[in-house]
């Protein structure tokens, strides 16, 4: 599992007010820890400033540069503007994630030609399945949307494996039929393309319900079943890692355990969360 | 660190690619290859065992360290065959008739050949016909071990050990048996030399009776 940790996003409270006040000691010790919950895992952390679009630029400037200071780990670079992350850019190390395109727009004739230059032929890149008309209902009317993407994608040579595919998880509690519609979404999305990334923010399934964590692993496992290799989430939440690692060894994808056993040993994952 | 202590620190961690290449380049140094079986593999097989004995490891641990053995034993048996290096053992191996269970018995060959036995393993579901059969194939072999996992299954072990009694052989052999339902007063009563209760133990016991057969 390709893990992109969400912790680093202006929409959660203290977040924000971190960087309303500049915090800068509050914003690393997130990125450090996410870092060493991420440990050998492939993974991303995520970093989204989630501010006005005046000072969007130059707040992700400031995060990005802190971040970067305190981790290696590579970046997931996130906002809704696409030409605020085609601007961010050359401010980011190491290759990272664009989070991200969409059918919207012109998002998608901004981002790909510039993932094709050889200075960014490493990057990766997070792609809605939403477009103009807004998050299709359907599987066949989202599924449309993928082929838009992958069309635009051969034609800029942008390789599979370096997408990822955010189906767009809704919540649980106002759907009619599960996850029934996201998982065909994504079972039609593997078996086209077995090496492309299938992404999504987990925590999104459980919005408005009790007990979220619950039903954050329930559907986690039948994501990971369903093609799901990549997730947005919180990679401190020892409990939904430790499904995640199970529910890939379940699977087959984890020889002798050992992914399992190491993330264990190293207390990353953990069957009970600790009181402090 | 010696290359001798890193190929014994791979096949601790299971490391089967490393330990292969970390052979060779002890074996390009001129280091013996009986000191490299003896000391990285066996030596290391047996800190594996004791760990796995006090819960400190788990079972696919286990597993790819004597992965990680075989494959460097693979490397090493050429010059091993130079050295004119002999197994320090035979013995043979199997879960007695009627029983289908493999995972343990599995292990225990794992962790005897981890000392450094050459292990006839006869599978599951063997007849004391085979069994015996092969004793007398072997006849520098010096121990058997029976397996049985099932409280419906070890009288087999009895009647297997009757039948190598019937047959003329019992002086021949040290006999050890194990299984979950097996102890040591089931080992006492059926006239078995020893009993371990698990994978690093049978390892332990298997070399202790040799040394007792060897006087």
């Amino acid at each position: 599992m390709i893990i992109i940790g969400e912790k680093i996003n202006g929409s959660i409270p203290s977040v924000a007010k971190a960087i309303e006040a500049h915090d800068e000691a509050f914003l690393r010790d997130l990125a450090v820890r996410q870092e060493e919950a991420i440990g050998e895992a492939d993974g991303f952390i995520d970093v989204c400033a989630s501010v006005p679009p005046e000072v969007e630029f130059d707040t992700m400037r400031w995060m990005l540069d802190l971040v970067q200071d305190a981790v290696d780990t590579p970046i997931s670079v996130d906002s809704p503007n696409a030409e605020c992350l085609a601007q961010l850019l050359p401010y980011v190390k190491k290759p990272g994630l664009v989070n991200s395109v969409s059918g919207e727009g012109n998002k998608i004739d901004l981002i790909f030609p510039l993932l094709a230059k050889p200075e960014y032929q490493k990057w990766e890149v997070m792609a809605l399945l939403s477009d103009d008309t807004g998050i299709p209902k359907s599987a066949a009317d989202r599924l449309r949307v993928f082929d838009k993407i992958m069309a635009k994608a051969e034609e800029y040579g942008i390789a599979p494996n370096r997408i990822h595919i955010d189906p767009l998880v809704e919540m649980l509690c106002t759907s009619e039929d599960g996850i029934a519609m996201v998982e065909e979404v994504m079972t039609t999305i593997r078996a086209k393309y077995p090496t492309i990334h299938i992404s999504g923010a987990v925590s999104n399934i459980s919005f408005n319900l009790p007990a979220r964590k619950l039903v954050n692993m329930a559907f986690v496992c039948l994501a990971i079943k369903a093609g799901m290799d990549s997730a947005v989430f919180d990679p401190l939440d020892k409990q939904l890692l430790g499904v995640i690692y199970a529910t890939e060894a379940c699977l087959g994808m984890d020889d002798f355990c050992m992914e399992y056993i190491t993330a264990y040993r190293d207390e990353r994952i953990a069957a009970v969360t600790k009181k402090k | 660190m010696s290359k001798v202590e890193e190929i014994a620190a791979a096949v601790e961690n299971g490391k089967v690619k490393k330990v292969a290449g970390l052979v060779e380049e002890a074996l390009a140094e001129g280091i013996s290859a009986t000191e490299i079986l003896n000391v990285g593999m066996i030596g290391a097989m047996g800190v594996v065992g004791e760990k796995f004995k006090n819960n400190e490891i788990f079972v696919p641990e286990m597993l790819i360290a004597a992965r990680a053995m075989k494959k460097g034993v693979e490397v090493l048996t050429p010059a091993l065959k130079e050295a004119g290096s002999e197994p320090v053992g035979k013995l043979i191996l199997g879960t007695v008739a009627g029983d289908l269970h493999d995972i343990g018995k599995n292990l225990v060959g794992m962790m005897i050949e981890g000392a450094g036995f050459n292990v006839i393993d006869l599978g599951v579901d063997v007849p004391a016909d085979k069994f015996i059969e092969c004793m007398k194939e072997n006849p520098d072999c010096k121990i058997v071990a029976l397996s049985a996992l099932l409280t419906t299954t070890m009288p087999a072990i009895k009647n297997t050990i009757d039948a190598i009694v019937a047959a003329g052989l019992r002086d021949t052999v040290k006999i050890m048996i194990g299984g979950a339902p097996v102890t040591q007063a089931f080992a006492d009563e059926v006239g078995a030399d020893g009993y371990s209760e698990d994978a690093a133990s049978a390892a332990e016991l298997a070399k202790k009776l040799l040394a007792e057969v060897n006087g």
